[in-house]
């Protein structure tokens, strides 16, 4: 083996990876040759693992999509790599809210957030220096200092017969 | 600090409670990126350690099988993390999770070709030069499998640890999956890898979803991975055994009975 059949070898595996890589979290095409029900399993997978950790980060907004929150993240993860779990949520959040579809606990923990950190949707977000609102749907959080309170919760809206906030 | 024995468990903030209160625990494992490079440790981690318990940093997002080579900043944290532990050795995947700027959020598998050998020990390579301590590479579960592979599991992962001279972190739950997915043989796998150079074996729990076996370190330990300990053990006891579980938690009854039935299995001491 020669020293430029070995680059080539690392280029080709290189390409390969990144192929996959964007099959598999940025909704790119099935790489030839692969199977695809276990391709299928193993997006399936890194979705339900990437959803509880968003969780983590944004306990009130999973919370308020109780069961749901799995396939909601999901739905709308599927073709959109993550930037971490804090703007994966963040992201989401406002995408939902967007909607008029955010439910008073996301809204609340929206509020406590943007309140706290100046965040465009495209940079990281950056802790507030000087006091801030924070107005989502209702719910108010002020930060002064860098101390965020909830000044107003959202308010309740009557439940329909399936229990889904209005 | 002495070298993985025994029945260990991986230690998570979630559990250090239930944890700190195992008597006769000698060894954990902690995620390698969970720690600040120059501490101070989670109180319960820096606890364990003054009982004189042995604390493997185990490192998740490497990539020492993407084609690039590995990231120095993150070799020097995982190299500040075993000072910082006093550990004898630090542990990894044979797996790659990123590539092309995407983050992949989990271990992927490699292709089982020369190229994929290469890559990932030239990382190794690089990770050994910066290490204070050996290195122990774990063989990852697969949902699939690449096309092309050229070589079978047994000859991949032994021609990695050849080359490298790394040790081997078994993990008997992959062993399990892997085999369960691929409708191959556990025990085959088992009488071909290199069993002397076993530096501890991970135990978890998984589930079937939708066709395949998940290792989703929230399930209980099944029994098939229970009997696959004492097919190990039978071939070449390993020197400890250690339990991962990343959520789900269960109550601390539950924990200990899966301690207890990997001690059993082992024929190591009960720790709890």
């Amino acid at each position: 083996m020669t020293g430029s059949d070995a680059a080539h070898r690392a280029d080709d595996l290189a390409a390969r990876q990144a192929e996959l890589v964007a099959a598999l979290v940025a909704g790119g095409p099935l790489p030839p040759g692969f199977a695809p029900a276990p391709l299928a399993a193993a997006r399936a997978a890194l979705l339900r693992k990437r959803a509880g950790e968003v969780a983590r980060h944004w306990p009130l907004l999973a919370a308020a999509l109780g069961a749901e929150w799995p396939a909601r993240f999901s739905a709308w993860a599927a073709d959109r790599p993550t930037r971490g779990s804090l703007r994966d949520g963040w992201d989401f959040a406002r995408a939902l809210r967007d909607e008029g579809a955010l439910p008073p606990l996301g809204a609340e923990e929206l509020a406590v957030r943007e309140a706290g950190a100046r965040y465009d949707g495209h940079r990281p977000p950056r802790p507030r220096r000087l006091p801030a609102w924070g107005r989502v749907r209702g719910a108010v959080a002020v930060q002064l200092a860098g101390r965020v309170r909830l000044l107003r919760p959202a308010p309740r809206a009557s439940l329909d017969t399936a229990g889904r906030d209005r | 600090m002495s070298a993985p024995a025994g029945v260990g468990i991986g230690w998570r903030p979630e559990i250090a409670g239930f944890v700190a209160e195992l008597p006769g625990l000698r060894f954990v494992e902690v995620v390698a990126e969970s720690l600040p490079p120059s501490g101070p440790l989670p109180p319960g981690l820096a606890a364990l350690r003054g009982r004189g318990v042995t604390v493997v940093p185990h490192g998740v997002r490497l990539s020492l099988g993407g084609a690039e080579p590995v990231d120095p900043a993150r070799v020097d944290h995982l190299a500040a993390v075993a000072e910082l532990v006093d550990a004898p050795l630090v542990s990894e995947h044979i797996a790659f999770v990123r590539a092309g700027g995407l983050e992949a959020g989990h271990l992927l598998p490699l292709p089982r070709s020369r190229a994929a050998v290469d890559a990932v020990c030239a990382n190794v390579a690089r990770v050994q030069e910066r290490l204070p301590v050996p290195i122990a590479l774990e063989p990852i579960a697969a949902l699939f499998d690449w096309p092309d592979d050229e070589l079978d599991e047994a000859a991949f992962l032994t021609e990695i640890l050849d080359r490298s001279g790394a040790l081997l972190l078994l993990d008997i739950a992959n062993v399990h999956a892997n085999a369960r997915n691929r409708n191959t043989d556990p025990l085959d796998l088992l009488d071909r890898l290199p069993l002397e150079r076993v530096a501890y074996v991970h135990v978890a729990g998984g589930a079937e979803h939708g066709g395949f076996y998940h290792d989703t370190h929230t399930d209980p330990v099944p029994p098939p991975v229970l009997e696959l300990i004492g097919e190990l053990c039978a071939r070449r006891r390993p020197p400890a055994l250690l339990l991962e579980r990343d959520g789900g938690y269960p109550p601390a009854q539950a924990l200990r009975a899966e301690l207890d039935a990997i001690a059993a299995a082992s024929g190591f001491p009960v720790v709890t």
